[in-house]
């Protein structure tokens, strides 16, 4: 998995190099965000209640005019808990005593939009509303004490977000972003549906060109 | 790309790289919540009709197809705990002449290859536990409940409680109870009490009537 994180970076960043090169009309912004997530729903009831500090989001957004941008975001989050020892039935008369943990990781790739109502204003700070729709990959491993089965999965996303951009001083076009977003993912998998959660951002983003 | 963009794009790649590390579930775990205990059982046997017992006085090491016979200190260990439990379930202890209800193998298999073995296969006693031990020569083992399949990459150990009590009306040993523990230490002695408690408090429907 970190391997893919270290990948995916960096394509990231030769992508904004590339990006840049063949500049386009408009405004090309990468925005690269730290995610704290809490699960929702059956995923926190049944999966995971703790949140998730190990997140990271990164997008390019690209000015379609001076109030909507639409691009690619890409994301990653790592859940993990693990359960006291308890006894769970695992076959026809079999149980099992163990320590239970479940790993769960998101890496979401989404076709984003972004409103932002009060570009034209030169407002300093600017709210935005943004939408984005796409799949997850959902990398689920379950341990019973040191035994895992595991399962990876494509699954449908709808991401709904809202906050702030900040410029780092005025007129610029870099800035801090802070946000907060609803993330509904829908997984049908070992008997557990959906995995809904709300994810806190805060990050930068800088133009391209 | 200007001087301050590389400066903050290499900040929050650096974010990037902190907040983007897998928190690795076997990192998280100690020695021993690395372990699970595994029960099963016959749900047509009736575990109270049983009333004597008795355990074999060694323990059937497989490894790789091969078997042999030991007793080691964590041999004795888990055959002691196994004498324990037995007792507290109710159950007495007699000669192995004295035609015990409940015959108990103990086994340490060990597995250096990866892959999934089905435990049916490793139950035809015959090769390692021959049924004159217990007094019926020429009869055969018989499982009447399907087992899991599991991984080994390491090593188990297994209990397993046999019906002496009807061999000779069936015509056959069935297996009436398994007991499997998994993970890391199990081969160690100081472990075995508490994994065999474990695999009798979680087993309610063990009592004798008596």
């Amino acid at each position: 998995m970190k391997k893919i994180t270290i990948s995916f970076v960096y394509l990231l960043i030769l992508s904004a190099f590339a990006l840049n090169a063949n500049a386009q009309k408009g405004q090309l912004k990468l925005n690269l965000d730290y995610s704290y997530s809490v699960p929702l729903g059956s995923f926190k009831k049944d999966l995971i209640s703790d949140a998730s500090p190990r997140g990271v989001n990164g997008s390019f957004m690209y000015g379609i005019n001076n109030k909507w941008s639409a691009g690619l975001s890409l994301g990653y989050q790592d859940y993990y808990q693990k359960y006291p020892r308890d006894v769970y039935t695992t076959g026809d008369h079999e149980v099992t005593s163990a320590v239970l943990s479940n790993s769960i990781q998101t890496m979401p790739v989404l076709a984003k939009a972004m409103f932002t109502p009060l570009a034209e204003k030169k407002a300093f700070i600017q709210p935005y509303v943004s939408l984005g729709t796409g799949i997850s990959i959902v990398d689920f491993s379950q341990y019973l004490g040191e035994f895992s089965s595991t399962a990876t999965n494509e699954s449908f996303t709808v991401q709904g977000g809202a906050g702030i951009m900040v410029p780092f001083k005025k007129n610029s076009g870099a800035g801090f972003n802070l946000g907060a977003g609803y993330n509904y993912t829908a997984y049908n998998k070992f008997g557990y549906k959906n995995l809904n959660s709300l994810a806190f951002n805060a990050g930068i983003h800088f133009p391209l060109k | 790309m200007k001087t301050s963009h590389l400066f903050t794009a290499g900040l929050a790649v650096t974010v990037f790289f902190l907040a983007s590390c897998k928190k690795e579930p076997l990192n998280q775990l100690t020695q021993a919540e690395s372990r699970i205990y595994i029960s099963s059982y016959d749900s047509t046997a009736n575990f109270s009709s049983f009333k004597t017992y008795n355990i074999a006085d060694s323990v059937a090491v497989i490894r790789d197809g091969g078997s042999s016979k030991q007793l080691t200190a964590v041999d004795q260990a888990y055959i002691d705990a196994a004498n324990k439990y037995m007792q507290q379930k109710g159950y007495t202890l007699v000669g192995k002449d004295q035609n015990p209800d409940i015959g108990i193998n103990i086994n340490r298999i060990y597995n250096t290859t990866t892959g999934v073995i089905d435990y049916t296969d490793y139950l035809d006693y015959g090769s390692y536990w021959d049924p004159y031990y217990w007094g019926y020569a020429g009869y055969g083992y018989y499982v009447p409940y399907t087992y899991g399949v599991y991984q080994v990459s390491e090593g188990l150990l297994s209990i397993d409680m046999l019906d002496l009590k009807n061999a000779a009306t069936k015509g056959k040993i069935d297996l009436l109870w398994n007991g499997l523990i998994r993970g890391e230490g199990i081969f160690n002695a100081a472990n075995a009490d508490s994994g065999v408690q474990t695999l009798f408090s979680q087993s309610t429907y063990l009592h004798s009537a008596q």
